[in-house]
């Protein structure tokens, strides 16, 4: 049995995506790493990171996108597809830090076919913003 | 300045990787395991199959978070990824966002393609002192069949690591 996929007929502006929290640990850093075929010291190599005169090893970027989407895939469904997703990164997260998405339905339309549901996003560190981000789900009818 | 005449000239400079193998279930459950993301569309070829799809599929990010399409040893920085290899010294690369397109879900048997343009560079005064520039690039990942699939324009910002 699949989970059902949100219908854009009970969906409003305003209405609040549930936050999602994932921390990145340093093993948590090496897997994304590797599962992206991305070996770039400054995601474990702690002197590298320092010689760049950051404090830690530093959360990829590209690993905040992946949240985002997931924490709007986990709100709309199995049959909910992400066409767009712009994020901009307001500050860095360094292994160990825990970052929360959040969000809520900016618009709803219609097209043929179904419905396009544009969210804003947010992802924070102990409160402090790390991304913001506006994403664009389509829907079936 | 660090926006010379030399650096201008690397704009609209293309680099293209072919697909070398297909996607893969592998890489797939691999990513979403790194993710800690139990959603059973990317490992559960059953429940995707009964949400409409051919297949299980892949997380939509992951076509624009993956290195695969590389095929180079590491550089000095550990880093096999497509690079433009500026000629700008003594700086450090951070993100500053992305724009993702997705045409359609990705699936494990997708060969994809990657091209990547250099569609931008600006100098602008850092808040510490000195420039740094904006480096806007954009990859275009195609399936087999030439079909463009997903869309992924990023800018990297190269911030001097001693303030002028």
């Amino acid at each position: 049995m699949i989970k059902p996929t949100r219908s854009a007929a009970t969906i409003t502006p305003g209405e609040a995506l549930p936050p999602l929290e994932r921390q990145f640990t340093a093993v948590d850093l090496v897997a994304y790493g590797a599962a992206t075929w991305d070996w770039h010291r400054l995601h474990y190599d702690l002197e590298y990171a320092r010689s760049m005169k950051l404090p830690g090893v530093v959360v990829d970027g590209q690993a905040f996108g992946a949240l985002l989407a997931r924490a709007a895939l986990d709100w709309a469904g199995p049959r909910g597809f992400v066409t767009r997703l712009s994020f901009r990164m307001k500050s860095m997260a360094f292994a160990g830090d825990t970052l929360r998405a959040e969000g809520e339905v900016t618009a709803v339309r219609a097209f043929a076919g179904g419905h396009l549901v544009e969210l804003t996003q947010r992802l924070t560190n102990a409160g402090r913003c790390v991304a913001e981000a506006t994403t664009e789900i389509r829907l079936p009818d | 300045m660090l926006l010379a005449d030399e650096l201008k000239a690397w704009i609209g400079r293309e680099a293209h990787y072919p697909a070398r193998e297909e996607l893969g279930r592998a890489s797939i459950r691999y990513f979403a395991l790194a993710m800690g993301d139990d959603n059973p569309l990317y490992v559960d070829e059953a429940y995707a199959k009964e949400a409409g799809y051919p297949s299980v599929i892949a997380p939509p990010t992951l076509i624009c978070e993956t290195c695969q399409y590389a095929h180079r040893p590491p550089d000095a920085d550990g880093y096999i990824g497509h690079e433009w290899h500026l000629p700008v010294a003594n700086c450090r690369l951070i993100r500053a966002g992305n724009d993702y397109e997705f045409m359609r879900p990705v699936l494990p048997v997708d060969r994809i393609s990657v091209t990547w343009t250099l569609e931008n560079i600006v100098e602008r005064s850092a808040s510490r002192g000195g420039t740094q520039l904006f480096v806007t690039s954009v990859a275009r990942y195609r399936d087999a069949a030439g079909e463009v699939v997903a869309i992924n324009r990023e800018t990297l910002v190269y911030q001097p690591l001693t303030p002028a």
